[in-house]
């Protein structure tokens, strides 16, 4: 007996060592994989909120009747097709009053963003008060001056490794000593799309066109995918070919996505000759790929219904399609919206089917329908990436940030309605 | 015995894939009274009383021969549909099983599938009926629109029995209903069958010989798939004729 205790206590040392190791292993991996989290985290809200605020610059405008309307007629057309750009390089010149060049003025005049020319000849349509009077005005600065502004640090790069010339520096501080700088929200950035312009790009075109992408992907997959699955689990007969069913939907799941914009590029529109670039098509796309993820999450959370249920439906004499609707098919309700809100995460996450179909073109209209050209959230981010102006840096990153908090305001409600639907029993 | 006749099996094989589980079943259900089905576990009664509401379909490998006849027709022809079959032959099942939903719910759902209430205050006075005759009502009268899941393991099978009746079926099965009850809630079904014995034909699966000795009238021993014995209860505890009946009810072989 006395013996068999100390062998015991003996093994017990290894046991418990492996254990500890066991635990610092996993320790470790956490700590590693939180690391990696907050890093990311890191580098991209610190990066993307600059995105979320925009300089500009305030300028006594002189709306010059000299350039605006010459003939003195007032008339809307006219004042349209006025050069606007050198009213307000003419009022950035009155800021510096030394003497200015000719290419003096030409830098100058790339302070500002060239959208406010255009705004300011609505304003001075709506106002012809104003012609030939001076106004305070702030006007939304260009994408260069704007990112030294939120990146002091640039200021001490050599000139040409700058994106502003030392000329143009001495500027930009004198307007800053004279506190006629001021950051405010980018409002650019959560109303308009796409632009070559990072000042004036926005996220709000790829947002609508991801919205109306994912609404076709959920009215295609979900009952779809919710029939399948009902059916291959509760009613299908158990035989080779549902069995060879079952594995090929498993098999579909593992699919890359690339292959489902394949397929809808060679059906959709080669065939079937559907608009390019449309959210119609890219739903499809996104449809075919979410189908199986739904019907796997459908068939399980159907499994996961205790026998006893059904058995008390068929018991009672309903059919088997009564005993599922009725009593089988709402205890798997939560585990079905949860495995469908995944499948939609995921898709509002993919971009790569998206570039097969067109989704990656230049879109500088928000979309207001299913048929419109479009892109997605990712492929917004995918493509402001490889644009080479500076200002898209942080961009990408605010895009980033904007399908993140997306994502997990999808997978927040997934809990909460697994959390909050699931009966217990 | 004298009594009318309700269920009777000819030469019942039944299969589980390629294994036997029950062979050569011959047995006589009488009408309006309580037959147990006692065995060891394996030995196929649980697997004999599913066959007498078709419940095995739902298994796919289950395959049956032979001939199961109430009411003079067989259950298994083609004309029979199982749906109106489970109808006329309810069941209560071993683990008390009521819908997660509210105790009214649970009784009214047979009636309103079937169609047996013509207006809600027909299927009102059907659940209440029903709840009076499974002994419940009177416990549970003021939350009867709480969940049946909240009920105690006694009551919630009193409950699956209620749900039962509320489709006045003629046969009711009961597949242990007891085994998963304490002995006070066990004492108040087995009240409750000796009550609905006089308008219900009731099969009961039991593992316990004593509540077979208390509820029933006749006592049928199966065995390894055989239907060893049968006969009136008292006569199965005190003078079985087989050997192999008289090893289980002394305790030698179970």
């Amino acid at each position: 007996m006395t013996n068999n205790l100390d062998r015991v206590e003996l093994s017990l040392v290894g046991r418990k060592r492996s254990e500890r190791l066991f635990k610092f292993y996993g320790f470790l991996g956490i700590l590693i994989a939180f690391l990696f989290l907050i890093t990311i985290l890191y580098s991209v809200i610190s990066q993307g909120q600059k995105a979320f605020f925009t300089t500009f610059i305030k300028v006594n405008i002189f709306f010059d009747s000299e350039i605006i309307d010459p003939q003195n007629q007032r008339n809307d057309e006219d004042i349209r097709y006025a050069n606007f750009n050198k009213i307000i390089t003419e009022s950035l010149k009155k800021k510096f009053p030394e003497n200015l060049n000719k290419n003096d003025s030409k830098e100058l005049s790339s302070f500002i963003s060239n959208s406010e020319a255009d705004y300011l000849s609505e304003f001075v349509v709506k106002n012809k008060d104003y012609i030939g009077k001076y106004k305070n005005m702030w006007l939304l600065a260009s994408s260069n001056i704007d990112v030294i502004v939120k990146n002091p640090e640039m200021e001490d790069l050599d000139e040409e490794d700058r994106l502003i010339s030392d000329k143009q520096l001495g500027w930009l501080n004198q307007i800053r000593l004279n506190k006629e700088l001021k950051k405010e929200l980018n409002k650019n950035f959560f109303t308009k799309a796409d632009s070559t312009e990072p000042e004036q790009a926005g996220i709000w075109g790829s947002l609508v066109g991801s919205f109306l992408t994912l609404l076709i992907t959920l009215i295609l997959s979900f009952p779809v995918a919710v029939a399948a699955g009902v059916f291959l689990e509760e009613l299908a007969p158990k035989n080779k070919f549902t069995e060879f069913l079952e594995v090929n939907i498993n098999n579909l799941a593992a699919v890359p996505s690339i292959i489902f914009g394949l397929l809808g590029l060679a059906i959709f529109l080669n065939i079937m000759h559907l608009p390019r670039s449309a959210p119609i098509v890219g739903g499809m796309v996104l449809a075919l790929m979410t189908l199986p993820t739904i019907i796997i999450a459908t068939r399980s959370s159907l499994k996961s219904v205790p026998p006893s249920i059904r058995e008390a439906a068929i018991g009672l004499g309903a059919t088997r399609f009564q005993s599922v609707v009725d009593h089988v098919l709402p205890l798997a309700i939560p585990g079905i919206m949860t495995g469908t809100i995944i499948g939609m995460s995921r898709a509002l996450g993919e971009s790569a089917p998206l570039l097969m179909i067109g989704m990656v073109a230049f879109i500088v209209d928000v979309p207001t329908t299913f048929l419109d050209s479009s892109t997605a959230l990712p492929v917004q981010i995918y493509l402001w990436k490889s644009t080479a102006a500076r200002g898209f840096v942080e961009l990408t990153a605010a895009g980033v940030i904007v399908l993140l908090v997306f994502l997990i305001l999808m997978n927040g409600l997934a809990v909460f309605i697994r959390q909050k639907f699931e009966k217990k029993w | 015995m004298a009594e009318k006749i309700k269920i009777s099996t000819k030469k019942v094989n039944v299969f589980y894939g390629d294994k036997k589980a029950l062979e050569n079943i011959n047995l006589e259900i009488p009408e309006k009274k309580v037959t147990s089905l006692i065995g060891p576990s394996g030995c196929g009664k649980s697997t004999f009383i599913r066959c007498l509401n078709r419940m095995n379909d739902t298994i796919d490998i289950c395959r049956i021969e032979g001939k199961i006849i109430i009411d003079n027709e067989d259950i298994y022809s083609k004309e029979i549909d199982p749906v109106l079959l489970r109808a006329k032959v309810g069941m209560v099942f071993q683990k008390p099983n009521p819908f997660p939903k509210s105790i009214f719910e649970n009784v009214a759902y047979g009636p309103r599938i079937h169609g047996l209430a013509k207006s809600d205050d027909e299927l009102d006075e059907l659940v209440t009926q029903s709840l009076v005759k499974a002994g419940l009502f009177q416990e549970i009268k003021d939350r009867i629109h709480e969940p049946g899941t909240s009920l105690s393991g006694g009551q919630q099978q009193r409950l699956c029995i209620a749900r039962t009746i509320a489709i006045s079926p003629q046969i009711i099965l009961m597949d242990e209903p007891c085994s998963a009850l304490d002995p006070i809630a066990t004492a108040v079904i087995e009240e409750l069958i000796d009550e609905l014995a006089k308008n219900f034909t009731i099969v009961i699966v039991t593992h316990s010989m004593q509540q077979a000795a208390r509820v029933s009238q006749q006592t049928a021993f199966f065995h390894m798939g055989n239907l060893i014995e049968v006969g009136l209860t008292d006569q199965i505890f005190s003078t079985p004729s087989q050997k192999k009946t008289q090893d289980y009810i002394t305790g030698k072989i179970g």
